[in-house]
């Protein structure tokens, strides 16, 4: 089946004078997916969606959205989108509700129920002044504008600073979203953050693409990174289970990359006394290790 | 709808425009009250012209006798000589006791003489009067026509003891400064605003385009404008009508004088809206626009100086809003209302152009 692609980006790029923002960078962002779009810091993630949202002008390379182009066709692709920006500021001294209220009619939208639920599963209240926000309270403001008006197309730049039950809440709230056919392209550099709720991952750094790759084949390839402290001596060979990729010792401490039968290496460590145990996700910076090492030997591989 | 903008824009400064609006009333309608006051003290010191003779010789090459009426507390006197009434260029001629001089007329041109009381070491010289040579002419009325002052009537012949000559040089004259900088202030900072508390990421994500944002943000400087005027022309008629003056000075050439200023003030916000959407810094944009007031200003003002430097006011906006002209001649410019329209019409073409060509900073 051929999937229907909300966004599509040919070759784009953006430079900054000398600066390379995004260079050559082509993704396409399918109806119904969540899709994450992953790197550090200054990878140029917010350049890329500022590209898509005509913010800021592309230097060179196309942008469809809705089967439009992202310049020309701004304002009209621009009802179909809800958008959070990574950094953004409220009109001070008004009601929360009067801003959305004001954000909703620019929208053209005249129905508030969507705003009320948003707000009181994120648990922000609508009667505060805009200018008394804590940060937390402000993102809610920022996500609540972004999902209201119950767009197509939901961009949101690093959605992250909420308290860990909203966070939950919130990526329910985008499962639904996902589910009534809604496209969401959500932005990041935590991978473990969004890995949850993506159904697919981009990977840029330093404004290129390294890979896109769906969030099964991403955890197949990478595995869980688990960390056991013992109380009594354990021999490393009893840990060479199947699945485990990679073992580590420091001190009593083991570090083993799992990459399935997450159940049977869980069994075999717990017939020791666990003094300490972390199951984490790989971190960003050892995912590009890994795709880079891999792209370096499929080109030796070539030749 | 168009206007959603334009609307939360007075919404959300409601508070600052009512304390302005306050302030400009009550301004305008007291600058007014001070009128009778002004009047009777410049009759005074006219009064004081008179004090000064000159008598001409009847033949060429004869002496001039200027006296004086004696003031008790001065210790001496001094005559001060000029060409000019302005007496920016002029030579001690006498300095004593006497109240009396007698010197040869030994020149063809005009001059005049201004005689001033030394009362003592520490004090300025107190004026005594003003008298010239020319039969008839009255130096006082002279002074008020130097172009000092006229650079502010459209180079109009008015009096200050008329109410109509009062306001044309103290009530305008402090108005366009009030009133012209505060919507420089507000048309670059509404904008730069948005751009510097990155506001401008969220509104341009809804399917408002930078050309009707930048409209939108027009209207609501322009109904701003609107409304300061409306508030100055109550505060000035009301001040007319409570010294009893409205029959010198109608309220509707209160009103039309006022009218011609609303082009003129569009004008200054879109020059703001320009310079805030070019440098996206409410600093850089309210320098550069406040820069823009004041050269336009001095343009106009250098521009009176001199029959040379006269294209100087064509090219400045204070040219195309002559509010003296309805005071004194009773004459709307319909004209000049047009070609400033038609200018911040242009200019706001620019910077919707400007805008849509800049990307938007983080």
């Amino acid at each position: 089946m051929v999937q229907e692609k909300v966004i599509v980006m040919e070759n784009l790029t953006k430079m900054y004078g000398n600066h390379v923002g995004v260079k050559d960078l082509n993704l396409s962002v399918n109806k119904g997916e969540i899709m994450g779009f992953l790197g550090p810091n200054g990878a140029g993630k917010t350049t890329t969606i500022r590209t898509c949202l005509a913010l800021i002008s592309k230097t060179a390379g196309e942008i469809t959205i809705f089967g439009l182009d992202s310049h020309k066709d701004a304002v009209a692709i621009r009802k179909k989108i809800g958008y959070l920006p990574g950094d953004f500021g409220l009109i001070p001294s008004v009601k929360v509700k009067s801003y959305l209220k004001y954000l909703l009619s620019l929208r053209e939208c005249n129905s508030t129920k969507k705003m009320v639920t948003l707000a009181e599963r994120l648990e922000l209240d609508l009667d505060r002044k805009t200018h008394e926000l804590s940060k937390g309270n402000k993102l809610k403001v920022g996500i609540v504008q972004a999902l209201m008006a119950d767009q197509e197309l939901i961009i949101m730049d690093e959605p992250s600073g909420l308290d860990p039950l909203v966070q939950q809440e919130f990526y329910r709230i985008l499962h639904e979203e996902k589910k009534q056919g809604k496209t969401i392209f959500i932005s990041s550099h935590n991978l473990a953050e969004v890995e949850s709720v993506c159904d697919r991952v981009a990977i840029i750094r330093k404004g290129q693409l390294v890979v896109v790759e769906d969030i099964r084949v991403l955890r197949e390839k990478t595995g869980k990174v688990l960390e056991v402290e013992f109380s009594d001596s354990v021999n490393i060979a009893e840990l060479k289970l199947e699945g485990v990729s990679e073992i580590h010792q420091d001190n009593g401490r083991f570090i083993l990359t799992v990459h399935e039968n997450l159940d049977g290496v869980i069994g075999a460590v717990s017939s020791h006394r666990i003094l300490n145990m972390t199951l984490k996700t790989y971190s960003l910076e050892q995912l590009f290790l890994k795709y880079y090492a891999e792209a370096e030997n499929r080109k030796r591989g070539g030749k | 709808m168009f206007g959603r903008i334009t609307y939360m824009e007075l919404k959300a400064g409601w508070k600052g425009l009512l304390i302005f609006g306050i302030l400009i009333l009550v301004v305008s309608a007291s600058m007014v009250q001070l009128f009778p006051v002004f009047r009777d003290s410049l009759t005074e010191e006219l009064e004081g012209a008179n004090k000064v003779n000159l008598e001409l010789p009847n033949e060429q090459g004869g002496n001039i006798t200027l006296s004086w009426e004696p003031l008790e507390n001065a210790t001496s006197y001094m005559v001060l000589e000029d060409t000019r009434v302005s007496m920016v260029t002029a030579k001690i001629a006498y300095s004593g006791e006497e109240t009396s001089i007698t010197f040869e007329k030994d020149f063809e041109e005009k001059r005049y003489y201004a005689v001033m009381a030394v009362i003592d070491e520490t004090s300025d010289p107190v004026l005594i009067g003003i008298a010239t040579t020319e039969e008839g002419a009255d130096p006082f009325k002279e002074l008020l026509e130097n172009p000092v002052y006229s650079g502010f009537t459209g180079g109009r012949n008015i009096s200050m003891l008329e109410v109509k000559g009062f306001v044309t040089l103290e009530f305008f004259s402090w108005w366009w400064m009030l009133a012209g900088l505060f919507i420089a202030y507000l048309s670059v900072s509404v904008i730069a605003n948005d751009f510097e508390n990155k506001r401008m990421d969220v509104m341009l994500s809804t399917p408002i385009s930078r050309r009707r944002y930048l409209l939108e943000k027009f209207g609501a400087m322009s109904i701003i404008a609107l409304l300061m005027i409306l508030v100055a022309i109550v505060g000035l008629a009301g001040g007319l009508a409570s010294i009893d003056a409205l029959s010198e000075f109608s309220a509707a050439a209160a009103a039309l004088s006022l009218i011609g200023c609303l082009p003129f003030l569009m004008v200054i916000a879109a020059v703001g809206m320009l310079t805030a959407v070019l440098f996206q810094k409410v600093r850089t944009g309210m320098g550069v626009t406040f820069a823009f007031v004041f050269t336009e200003f001095f343009l106009y003002t250098f521009g009176g100086f001199s029959k040379s430097l006269e294209w100087l006011k064509t090219i400045s906006i204070f040219n195309y809003w002559d509010y003296s002209s309805v005071i004194i001649d009773d004459l709307f410019k319909s004209g000049d209302f047009v070609i400033l329209t038609v200018l911040a019409i242009v200019l706001v073409v620019i910077g919707v152009w400007v805008f849509e060509k800049k990307d938007i900073p983080t």
